[in-house]
Order: structure tokens, then C-alpha cells, then sequence
């Protein structure tokens, strides 16, 4: 808060019913907060301070904190099995030990694997779709006359057009929603998609990172820390529930009432990271996928699970979500990876699977 | 200053059949006095535009509305040049006879809302609607005019204000603003209002609705807000909902008058039919219940 506001509220306090405390507290509070969720902060602390009410500490969320372990302890789990003889790079002639990294699964990777993918995994992030502009920009092969350079340029020839100058419309990169799965069932997988998407809300703008277990917390302000050690430590601070039980449906129909409300999802590319386990109802799934794909321009699902060639869909809340995903992809390794970003930049129509 | 108290904007925006809670009287008074525009926040529909409308009315000031839209720019915004004028006039003038000083002057200046607002007169309230509908780029350049009330054109020069204009932002929160222009705006977050008020609120907007159908219907709606609606309503659809029932010549709600016109209520289709289905007849007697005690 700088001194700017400070100074608004002394002015504002000048000009109010100093006695009324009603006047005292809409002065304060319009001068000193700018966003909807400082509303409650600014409330305890105004009764802290005027009304001499004790205040209790901030509500922390109702379910109970586990002291999240450190990321990088938690990267190999117990499901690495299946893959291991991907890992034995002797056999593989030709291959580059690069090679293999590319096509080994995050959940059989060592620490040590892992930290010399994660450049690439940030590299392969920076694509992502575009949409056309509806700003117009000067451009030697538009459509629309460029009327004020024209006017300007005729003018040194007597107002005859005799330069054309056009402009057309740009592309923009589509916005980008994704929401990501931390439970318990992802969680080989959880470092390597939160590193994709860190890199992906670095690229530019117009990125948005949701993540759920039980439920749904945004993180893309987390996210948007250069360091990528640092943003995942700080990511890893807001969420309580890593590793827990899954809410699919109960996450979306939060997104859906909150920031779908808000229109966030209009014309966005809508991607969710999840292997469908639905602890709950499926039906809510279905019902929520459909209000998302409505509203949004392409919904991707992506689930690690898929990596696997005898995968089949059997978790309930996958079946059910799946008559509503424009794209489903794996995204269980570096090359599954590039292939996202490759359909990420790719989106042109939805319903095209 | 047309208001001496925040009592007396009460008053005035009362005059303008707007009925605001004191928060929003509040900020509204202070945006006046410290010359700072107002970011408004809130769901849809529970009056934003309508208190920009309503303050222009009670200060006798002309309403000056940009509406924002993804790839809105300085063209459509702030001003344009002429074109056509300026190339006619280079052609009938004579030849070398144009300087660009003259081609790029005020007679070729084609005045949008803002350069409108900077320029005029007499008072003026600056409504800039939905602002997060606006892209980023457009937001810095709203920056300069809301720190310093002035424009600037490269041909021109600077225009700055001949008097501040009253401004009011809204915003649907569809993306964060921008801190450098929260900072420079007062804020206020405008919730849906008490039942006393929506109340008021019905009988200020549909005159001759008769006193018990406005309760009821009010009851209804805040009873529709605690349930898990992908769109709750605002105070505008109560509004069009009462003067729907009263056009229909209803004394009092019922069940199936409930059923017959909730559509101007709930404008989602799953909404409407899980209301319909399920809560309606239990919130219909909840509502008549709630009125009734507020009669007394």
C-alpha cells in the first residue's frame, strides 16, 4: 500500500462523519482496498483496530494441513516399475541418453533424470494458440485501407492516393485455462506439468493456472515468478491438499460458477490435467464438462494414464468427462509433452479430435 | 460540488430512482470531492452502469458512456481524423497549398468518448463500462487520462481538461486489473442488497406494483440466491420480474405464476428447470412467509 492511498483515505476521512463509524469504515474501505479478496483482510483488521475486537488468524480452509513434503523428495514413487527398462540406456543403441529421457515417464524418473529435463519441459511450454486480433495493425499484404497513413502520404502529392497503405488483422495468442489435478493419484506427475505451466505462464500473457484436489485454488500470480525453484515453493505454499482425494466435479463447477461467471472461459482454450479418478459423483462431471465446453473454444484433456498403449478409460470420472473433451492427450513424458504444445499452438476449431 | 454530505447524494440518486446502500453512497461522494475516479466491482446485474446513470442524473451532468470491448483502441476510444474530410480538402485546395499542421487540426478531429469528456464544459460523468472486457494495451493508455484528466495526440499536443469529469469504472472481473490503474481509482465491491432494500428497490422501479407482490417477489429472489445457481440474479432481473408479474395484473405470488414467468428470472436453462423441479413450491411459501413478517 503506498502513500498515494494513505493520502486518500486522510482526505476522504476529512470529508466524511468522523463520529459515524459506518462513514469511517465505507471511507477506509474505499480508499485503501482495490480487489474483492482484500474485502475480508481489511475487515478484521478494522475491527481490530476500531472496534477492539479480538480477531482470530486467517481462515486456513477446512481441511487439515499436512505439512506438504518438499517436491523434489516426491518426485519417484512407488508406480515407476512399468518403465524401468526404458531407463537402461545400454540396450538402446543410437540413442542419446537425451533420447531416452525425452521418451521415459516422469513417474520412473530419478531426481537427477528429472532436473536435466526441466529446461526442455520449459522450453517445449512457450507455444501457444492464437486467435485473430480484432485490433488492425499496419501490414504490406491487408485487406483494409490504412486511411490516416494515406492521408498522410498523399499530402506531399496534392491528395492523389497514389501509396496504398493497408492494414489487417493481427494474431493474438488465445487465452489459456488449465487446470491441473494435484492429488494423490497424479502425483508423479504433478512437478513435471506444474514446471510446463510455470513456463507457460512466463511466455507472455493471457495464461491462467488452476489447480485441484479436494478443491480449486488459482495459482497463476504463484506461477508468475521467474524462478521456476521458487514459484513451485510458493505454489506449494497455497496448496493444502497435495496429495489428497480427488474432486473432479465439485473443482470444475467451482471454476464454472466463479470464473466461468466471470467469462474467463469464453474463447479460451480450456486444458485439464487429471487421470479422471472421481472420488465423488461422476455425473457432476459430465454435467460440469459440458457447461466448461460450452463457454470454451477447445477443451484438451490430458492424463498421464494414457501413456500406458493398453490404457482404456475405466475410471468412472474419465468415461464421464469424455464425450465433452475436444482432445485427449497423454502428456506422461517430455515427448507427450511436445506434442501438447504442438496441439496448443495448433487449435484452430473445437469438436475436431 | 453539488453535494455538501453524503446524505444529500442519498438524496439525489434516491431523485434518480436509484436507491444506494450507504457503502456506495460513500464512495460515490468521495469520488466526487477527491476528483478520483471509481472503480466499480460486482456480479452482473446488481446495478453498476445504473448507479453511474443514476449519479449523472442527480448532478444535472450528461452522461458520457464508453462501452469496452476486446480490441477497442485509441480510434474508437479517444479520436480519429477525418479522412475523407482531409483528403477533399487537399484536393480543392491549392496544389502545395495544404500544410499538415492545418490537415491534422481540430476541424478534421473526429471526437470519441473520452476526448468528448475531456473537452466538454459542462459536467460530465465519464461512465467506462466494463473495463476487463478492454485489453491491457488499452489499459495503460486510460492510465495517463485517469492520473492527470488529459490526452494526448501526437498532431495536436495535449489536451487537458477543462474541467475534471466525474468517472466511474465497472468491471465483471472477468481478468485482473491492471495495479497501476486500481491505484489511481477509489474502489468499491457492490453486493446484492438486504431484503429491506431490494424491497424498496421494487416498489421504487415498478410504480403501482402492489406492496405485498413486491415483498414476495424480492423474498423470492434472495431465496434463489442461496441455492447453487450457475447465475444467481441481480437486482435487475427482480426488477424485470416484478414488472412482469405486475403487468400480468398479479396481487400476490403463486406456484404456477412462479412457473410461468421465472424465465425473466433465471436466464440458464439447467437453473431454471433445478428450480423449477425442485425448490420452487418450498421457496414460493418461504417467500410468502418472509413477506408477511416483513409487513409487520
Amino acid at each position: 500500500m503506498g502513500p498515494g492511498r494513505i493520502s486518500d483515505a486522510l482526505s476522504g476521512l476529512d470529508r466524511v462523519e468522523i463520529k459515524s463509524p459506518d462513514d469511517v469504515y465505507w471511507a477506509l474501505r474505499t480508499t485503501l482496498v482495490s480487489r474483492a479478496e482484500d474485502l475480508e483482510t481489511f475487515d478484521r483488521a478494522f475491527a481490530a483496530w476500531f472496534l477492539r475486537s479480538p480477531t482470530r488468524p486467517p481462515y486456513r480452509g477446512a481441511y487439515p494441513v499436512d505439512k506438504p513434503a518438499r517436491l523434489s523428495e516426491r518426485t519417484r514413487t512407488d508406480r515407476g516399475g512399468q518403465d524401468d527398462r526404458l531407463g537402461d540406456e545400454t540396450t538402446e543403441v543410437g540413442w542419446s541418453a537425451h533420447e531416452i529421457l525425452r521418451r521415459k515417464d516422469f513417474a520412473a524418473m530419478t531426481a537427477e533424470e528429472f532436473a536435466h529435463l526441466s529446461k526442455a519441459i520449459s522450453e517445449v511450454a512457450a507455444a501457444r494458440p492464437v486467435r485473430r486480433s480484432r485490433r488492425l495493425r499496419p501490414h504490406p499484404r491487408g485487406r483494409r485501407l490504412d486511411l490516416r497513413r494515406l492521408a498522410r502520404r498523399s499530402l506531399a502529392r496534392g491528395g492523389d492516393p497514389i501509396e496504398r497503405t493497408f492494414r489487417r488483422r493481427i494474431d493474438v495468442p488465445r487465452k489459456l485455462v488449465v487446470l491441473c489435478d494435484v492429488s494423490g493419484s497424479m502425483e508423479a506427475y504433478t512437478r513435471a506439468l506444474l514446471l510446463f505451466l510455470h513456463a507457460a505462464v512466463g511466455s507472455g500473457r493471457r495464461v491462467e493456472v488452476f489447480v485441484f484436489g479436494t478443491r480449486l485454488i488459482r495459482l497463476t500470480e504463484e506461477l508468475k515468478n521467474r524462478d521456476p525453484e521458487q514459484a513451485l515453493a510458493s505454489a506449494a505454499e497455497r496448496v493444502v491438499d497435495w496429495a489428497s482425494g480427488t474432486r473432479i466435479g465439485a473443482s470444475l463447477r467451482t471454476f464454472n460458477d466463479v470464473w466461468g461467471r466471470r467469462a474467463l472461459t469464453r474463447g479460451a482454450a480450456v486444458v485439464i490435467v487429471s487421470d479422471g479418478w472421481e472420488r465423488e459423483d461422476p455425473a457432476l462431471v459430465a454435467r460440469e464438462m459440458a457447461r466448461l465446453q460450452r463457454a470454451a473454444f477447445a477443451t484438451v484433456w490430458v492424463n498421464p494414464l494414457k501413456g500406458n498403449p493398453d490404457y482404456q478409460p475405466l475410471a468412472q470420472g474419465m468415461r464421464a468427462a469424455l464425450p465433452y473433451v475436444d482432445r485427449f492427450v497423454a502428456g506422461h513424458n517430455l515427448v507427450s509433452l511436445e506434442e501438447l504444445a504442438g496441439l496448443l499452438a495448433g487449435i484452430e476449431r473445437r469438436h475436431a479430435a | 460540488m453539488a453535494f455538501a454530505t453524503i446524505g444529500e447524494l442519498e438524496e439525489g440518486l434516491r431523485g434518480a430512482a436509484y436507491l444506494p446502500e450507504r457503502g456506495l453512497a460513500t464512495a460515490l461522494y468521495l469520488s466526487l470531492v477527491l476528483e478520483k475516479p471509481l472503480l466499480l466491482e460486482g456480479e452482473a446485474g446488481v446495478g453498476k452502469t445504473e448507479a453511474a446513470k443514476a449519479l449523472a442524473t442527480s448532478t444535472s451532468a450528461r452522461l458520457i458512456r464508453l462501452q469496452c470491448y476486446e480490441g477497442l483502441d485509441v480510434a474508437h476510444a479517444v479520436y480519429e481524423w477525418n479522412y475523407s474530410r482531409q483528403l477533399l480538402h487537399i484536393r480543392a485546395a491549392q496544389e502545395g497549398t495544404v500544410s499538415e499542421q492545418e490537415l491534422f487540426g481540430p476541424d478534421f478531429l473526429i471526437r470519441r468518448p473520452l476526448l468528448e469528456a475531456i473537452e466538454s464544459t459542462e459536467p460530465v460523468v465519464l461512465l467506462i463500462d466494463e473495463i476487463d472486457r478492454a485489453d491491457d494495451e488499452f489499459e495503460a493508455f486510460l492510465l495517463e487520462m485517469l492520473s492527470d484528466f488529459q490526452i494526448t495526440i501526437p498532431e495536436v499536443g495535449t489536451i487537458a481538461a477543462r474541467r475534471r469529469p466525474a468517472v466511474v469504472l465497472t468491471s465483471n472481473r472477468t481478468r485482473e486489473l491492471h495495479d497501476a490503474l486500481k491505484r489511481r481509482c477509489l474502489f468499491h465491491w457492490i453486493g446484492h442488497p438486504t431484503l429491506e432494500r431490494e424491497i424498496e428497490i421494487v416498489a421504487l422501479r415498478v410504480p403501482g406494483i402492489p406492496a405485498r407482490l413486491a415483498s414476495q417477489a424480492a423474498a423470492f429472489v434472495q431465496g434463489l440466491r442461496r441455492l447453487e445457481l450457475a447465475k444467481p440474479p441481480g437486482v435487475a432481473e427482480t426488477i424485470d420480474w416484478a414488472q412482469a408479474l405486475s403487468a400480468l395484473g398479479r396481487q400476490e405470488l403463486d406456484a404456477r405464476t412462479v412457473e410461468e414467468t421465472l424465465g425473466s428470472v433465471l436466464k440458464y436453462h439447467e437453473d431454471f428447470a433445478a428450480v423449477r423441479d425442485q425448490a420452487l413450491v418450498a421457496l414460493v411459501e418461504e417467500a410468502r412467509t418472509v413477506a408477511a413478517a416483513v409487513a409487520l
